[in-house]
């Protein structure tokens, strides 16, 4: 069986247009949250979120034609943008690969051409809103003709379809897999819906304390735009070409909970199931893991299961272990997070440094964990997960590791 | 059926030119007429369709797309020449194109 390595990857939030932006923010512990600028929130109950930086508009027309441009979302756009990138750092020539064997598969829950989207055409609605529409633009970039497609599993989207990408490189079906996914809801209609089901943070006069997970105080997640792409590809294939190996994705485990639309199962039990099946499945020991990077969304519910989950699977060993959830910087990215987080966790691994949890100013006595709290660390990481759950019961636990 | 006379061909192709330098963000100066429209110049298929319509505002055709879908499938039209080609020969014959093998 190959071995799956990351050779390029690539991020877009809050927190920076490339990846060594977000990093110095994310070490930094900045906060990405803001007054929402995108639409009039002002009649909305959350009226905040991590949007992309405005700079953003001055970026992807270095990278998108007009015409392209004109038949994308803002989102769409992000993914492309952020993609580009990732494989020009992968150092991937594709006229050199055999495209048959090179695939896209991205997590997406919407291209978002809602009421925030302009100047659409009826030509251009179709092309703008198909939810295949960031694989497919990816795609034709590199005209790729291996399987490109889009997997929806909510918040755990990107997750999913790294996971996928993984089987695929795996199995010896591809040689290389551009993986991610890429979200932006910052819109009325989704801000509303998601108040609607008591998600959101409401703490609207302090934007950057808004997302808390873990904390005693935590009221919602925070909405985040952003995109994270990355490159995998088998070990053979990274080792012909003589290409930097960033990190081994080791394993994963993806599950579904069929409890509730919308609710963790009771106590954690559907994560520490996943959990323990990604372990299993990479054949990683519960002592060798060094590091977890939470899906800590900062919702009642999530922290404490979360926590829950992660105290079963490891006993009195997730004491020893940190936890931080990059939400609590550049907000909750839906379909991207997945991806997004996983890159992080690589950039921890590769720069012996943990992000922090920010905002964690009033501990929850009955979440007891090390979550980092408000400063970046300084630990040697070989083995790390990173976790992604979603409304729906979709989990997923994606196992990454120094590559050596 | 609009009347064909020796600028038409001329309007024709200035309209063509000036729709893929605005839309494909390409100069003029590298569009000839064996310019392929997909593979040279990142075009779609939808500036095909887009085309028409400006073309039937223009000339006030009387032209169905399922007509020139037919006519495009025996003739193919990959290259700027060749939709040129095809633009004079709707202007001149409108759905009768179709009579055209």
């Amino acid at each position: 069986m190959e071995r799956v390595v990351v050779t390029g990857m690539n991020m877009i939030t809050s927190l920076g247009l490339n990846l060594s932006e977000n990093w110095e923010n994310l070490i930094a512990g900045k906060s990405g949250v803001k007054k929402i600028s995108l639409f009039d929130a002002s009649q909305c109950q959350t009226q905040i979120a991590a949007e992309l930086p405005a700079a953003f508009e001055e970026l992807w027309p270095n990278y998108i034609k007009k015409r392209s441009a004109d038949q994308m979302t803002r989102v769409t756009k992000a993914c492309f943008v952020c993609a580009k990138e990732a494989v020009q750092q992968s150092g991937i020539n594709f006229d050199e690969m055999d495209k048959n064997r090179c695939s896209v598969i991205l997590g997406v829950v919407a291209t978002a051409n809602t009421s925030s989207e302009q100047n659409t055409t009826p030509q251009n609605l179709i092309l703008k809103s198909m939810n295949n529409a960031m694989s497919a633009w990816i795609s034709l970039e590199y005209k790729l003709q291996g399987p490109n497609y889009t997997v929806a599993s909510a918040c755990a989207s990107s997750a999913y379809a790294i996971g996928l990408g993984y089987d695929m490189i795996r199995s010896g079906s591809a040689d290389v897999v551009i993986v991610g996914g890429a979200d932006s809801i910052v819109n009325k209609e989704e801000i509303e819906g998601f108040n609607n089901l008591y998600a959101l943070s409401t703490e609207n006069e302090t934007p950057e304390k808004a997302s808390k997970p873990f904390s005693k105080n935590r009221d919602g997640f925070v909405i985040g735009e952003g995109a994270g792409v990355l490159v995998l590809e088998s070990e053979t294939s990274a080792k012909a070409r003589n290409a930097k190996i960033l990190a081994e994705l080791s394993g994963y485990a993806i599950t579904s909970e069929a409890y509730n639309i919308m609710a963790p199962m009771k106590d954690g039990e559907g994560i520490a199931h996943t959990i323990q099946q990604a372990l299993k499945n990479s054949g990683t020991d519960i002592n060798e893991v060094d590091y977890i990077n939470a899906h800590g969304t900062s919702t009642t519910l999530n922290d404490r299961y979360e926590t829950m989950a992660i105290k079963k699977v490891f006993g009195e060993q997730a004491y020893k272990i940190p936890i931080s959830s990059s939400k609590s910087m550049i907000g909750h990215t839906i379909g991207a997070a997945g991806a997004v987080e996983l890159i992080i966790t690589i950039q921890s691994i590769n720069n012996s440094l943990l992000t922090p949890t920010i905002n964690y100013d009033e501990p929850d006595p009955e979440l007891d964990l090390d979550y980092v709290p408000n400063k970046a660390r300084k630990q040697v990481v070989n083995c790390a997960l990173s976790n992604s759950f979603a409304f729906g019961g979709h989990n997923a636990v994606l196992v990454i590791k120094k590559y050596c | 059926m609009a009347k064909i006379n020796d600028n038409t061909r001329n309007e024709v192709k200035q309209t063509v030119y000036d729709f893929f330098t605005e839309e494909c963000e390409v100069d003029a100066s590298a569009l000839n007429e064996n310019t392929n429209i997909i593979s040279d110049i990142d075009g779609d298929s939808l500036m095909f369709l887009e085309l028409i319509e400006i073309f039937k505002k223009k000339y006030n055709l009387n032209i169905e797309l399922k007509t020139i879908g037919k006519y495009v499938v025996k003739h193919p039209v990959e290259t700027i020449g060749q939709l040129i080609d095809m633009t004079m020969l709707i202007i001149e014959h409108e759905n009768n194109i179709i009579a055209f093998d």
